[in-house]
């Protein structure tokens, strides 16, 4: 995937840029607004990820400009600013996602492969790990042909650490994945446990292998390996 | 008491008693100016009388002055016994008893001593003075209506900006953007009030706006930064020499950074409910929300072990839908947070009354201070916001909310009618 990320504070552009690409993506970040919008009208991309505030104009403008391209880029949203009428100004000029500051690398990585997913109508929509077979549009779970019902925050907990396989997700960024702003609600993620647990029986119930590891107090990684 | 009932009062009393003090020295004033009068006619009469008894050699009888009553006596000694005084006596010329002035005195005739008494009938005089009374008493009572009445109006219209003002403080309320209206004024202290209070309330609402303005823009800047360390703290995570200590760190830090979030998010939205920044009402089925708030947090009460009653009746209420989600979440939170592991959480809604009762610490809160920002009892975890914002949302949605401990609960009453 080619993703463009228009982020002005630099550190956060690094971090997302090293995160993304070690996803196996091909990442290229700006920092300006007029940047963007040449690099926009140069090169395609597949996702673009765009901060509203930039210093030399606003990203709603460079959402409208990447709507008058006519192109069937996926743009996610990462702002500070909470307000209800920017969430739907932003979804509303064509944005397919907005994400509020702070969020997870993790996070962002879901949701940007959401959007690609859906944006990918040709193709295979379905999300593949070894034998698990998922499909985000009926949203069923299927081991080696056999399907496994799940709940609904089992699922998505199940398709977030199967998005972003490999990484070591902290188990604040599971909660807030579920939970939202109400994750650190809970004495301890203990109730993540719970729920690794279900999924880990039911999957492996269901002939799969177990791909969950604990790192030690921190999190989980949903790995082959 | 009213200024103005107080200042009534208290002119109603100095005029009154001004009035009967000038009244009372004014009649006196009068009945010794009368009494002069008529006792110089007395002396004038008896000095008639011993010229006339001189020239005539026997006593006057005037016949045609009603008033005058000339009387005689013998006396054994004559001395000089002289007296002007004020009497009764029956006027044998009318048929009438009256009050009257008379003069006695010895006077020698013809080697005769004689005792002359001489009354004066005051009627002529009485006459003379009711009008002469009556004549100032009348002018002086209108004068004093007019002077109540004007003093009345006029008091009250003066006032009037003042009233003005006064309710306009009463009404203040920071939250409203209500304008304060000037007045129009003559009297200097009045404008002066009314530029002190225009310019007071000018600066508050400045300050208050400025306080906002500065919370929300606190809580914007502090996101980046936040969001700054939360993606390193991600990067450094998927690093595979981390060891036991390190992650420890980590999830320490997630922690700390997962409450500056939320202290961020609470305070943006308390400015964002006192800015009305939120979505306009819609009619809400209050039960319906319990229902899918109870299923939302099952593992949050599952988890620790608590008990959930549930008592619904079909309720619905106009307001706006992201403040009541939030209200509902943040009770339900509330419930589980400050919860005892298996304890109980009971909700119910009955008549427009939604009651959150949950088990916690086996003491009250402070009623006054629970719903204060930054509100936390010792060994609290959060950040003391949750009931601030459920109390705003209140506020704003004219919503009753009250505080009480009936052990072992702790409930929240919320009104919504």
């Amino acid at each position: 995937m080619k993703i463009l990320i228009v982020e002005d504070e630099v550190s956060l552009l690094k971090s997302i840029k090293d995160y993304l690409t070690h996803e196996g993506n091909i990442c290229e970040s700006v920092s300006r607004f007029e940047t963007a919008r040449q690099k926009l009208s140069l090169y395609d991309y597949d996702c673009v990820v765009l901060d509203l505030m930039l210093p030399d104009g606003e990203g709603m403008q460079l959402l409208k400009y990447i709507k008058s391209l006519h192109k069937t880029y996926g743009v996610v949203i990462i702002s500070a600013r909470n307000a209800l009428e920017d969430k739907i100004t932003g979804l509303n000029l064509g944005a397919d996602d907005y994400l509020v500051k702070p969020f997870h690398m993790s996070e962002l990585n879901a949701r940007i492969a959401a959007i690609i997913r859906r944006k990918d109508h040709n193709s295979n929509t379905q999300i593949i790990f070894n034998e698990i077979t998922i499909d985000p549009l009926a949203k069923t779970v299927t081991v080696n042909d056999t399907e496994v019902y799940f709940t609904r925050k089992e699922y998505n907990l199940l398709v977030y650490f199967v998005v972003n396989r490999g990484k070591v997700i902290s188990k604040n960024a599971a909660a807030e994945h579920i939970w939202g702003d109400d994750a650190d609600m809970a004495n301890s993620f203990d109730f993540i446990y719970t729920h690794i647990k279900n999924i880990r029986k039911k999957l492996q119930e269901a002939g799969s292998k177990d791909y969950f590891h604990s790192v030690y107090g921190v999190g989980y990684r949903f790995t082959a390996e | 008491m009213k200024l103005f009932t107080i200042y009534n009062r208290m002119l109603l009393v100095v005029l009154f008693g001004g009035f009967i003090t000038v009244g009372a020295f004014f009649y006196q004033a009068l009945t010794y100016i009368l009494n002069s009068t008529i006792d110089e006619g007395l002396n004038e009469e008896l000095m008639e009388v011993r010229e006339f008894m001189h020239s005539r050699n026997h006593a006057p009888a005037p016949k045609g002055d009603k008033n005058l009553i000339i009387t005689f006596e013998n006396i054994p000694n004559a001395t000089d016994y002289k007296e002007i005084k004020d009497t009764v006596f029956f006027n044998p010329k009318k048929r009438v008893t009256e009050s009257g002035r008379y003069l006695k005195a010895d006077i020698v005739f013809e080697g005769r001593p004689l005792r002359v008494l001489i009354i004066n009938s005051k009627l002529p005089q009485q006459k003379q003075f009711q009008l002469i009374f009556f004549a100032i008493l009348i002018p002086v009572l209108i004068l004093f209506a007019v002077l109540i009445y004007i003093n009345h109006y006029i008091l009250k219209k003066m006032w009037q900006p003042f009233r003005h003002i006064l309710s306009q403080i009463k009404t203040f309320n920071l939250n409203k953007e209500s304008k304060y209206i000037s007045v129009n004024s003559s009297v200097d202290e009045f404008t002066e009030l009314d530029e002190s209070v225009s310019a007071m309330i000018t600066k508050i609402r400045e300050d208050f706006r400025e306080i906002k303005l500065f919370t929300e823009n606190a809580s914007h800047e502090m996101m980046t930064p936040i969001a700054v360390i939360n993606s390193k703290l991600d990067n450094i995570l998927q690093s595979n020499t981390l060891r036991e200590e390190d992650s420890q760190s980590l999830q320490d830090l997630y922690m700390a950074i997962s409450k500056l979030n939320k202290i961020s998010h609470s305070l943006l939205l308390l400015v964002k409910i006192e800015h009305d920044l939120l979505t306009g009402p819609e009619e809400l089925s209050v039960n319906e929300m319990i229902l899918q708030k109870a299923d939302y947090f099952r593992e949050l009460i599952s988890e620790r072990h608590l008990h959930l009653t549930i008592k619904t009746a079909n309720t619905t209420v106009k307001t706006s839908r992201y403040l009541f989600d939030i209200l509902l979440n943040n009770l339900f939170s509330n419930a589980i947070r400050h919860n005892i592991d298996s304890g109980k959480i009971n909700v119910s809604l009955k008549d427009g009354e939604l009651i959150f009762e949950n088990t916690g610490q086996l003491s009250p809160l402070q009623e006054d201070k629970v719903f204060e920002r930054f509100y936390k009892t010792a060994g609290s975890e959060g950040i003391g916001l949750g009931l601030a914002i459920i109390k705003q949302i209140c506020n704003k949605q004219n919503f009753d909310l009250k505080y009480e401990y009936r052990a072992p609960f702790h409930s929240f009453i919320i009104n919504l009618n």
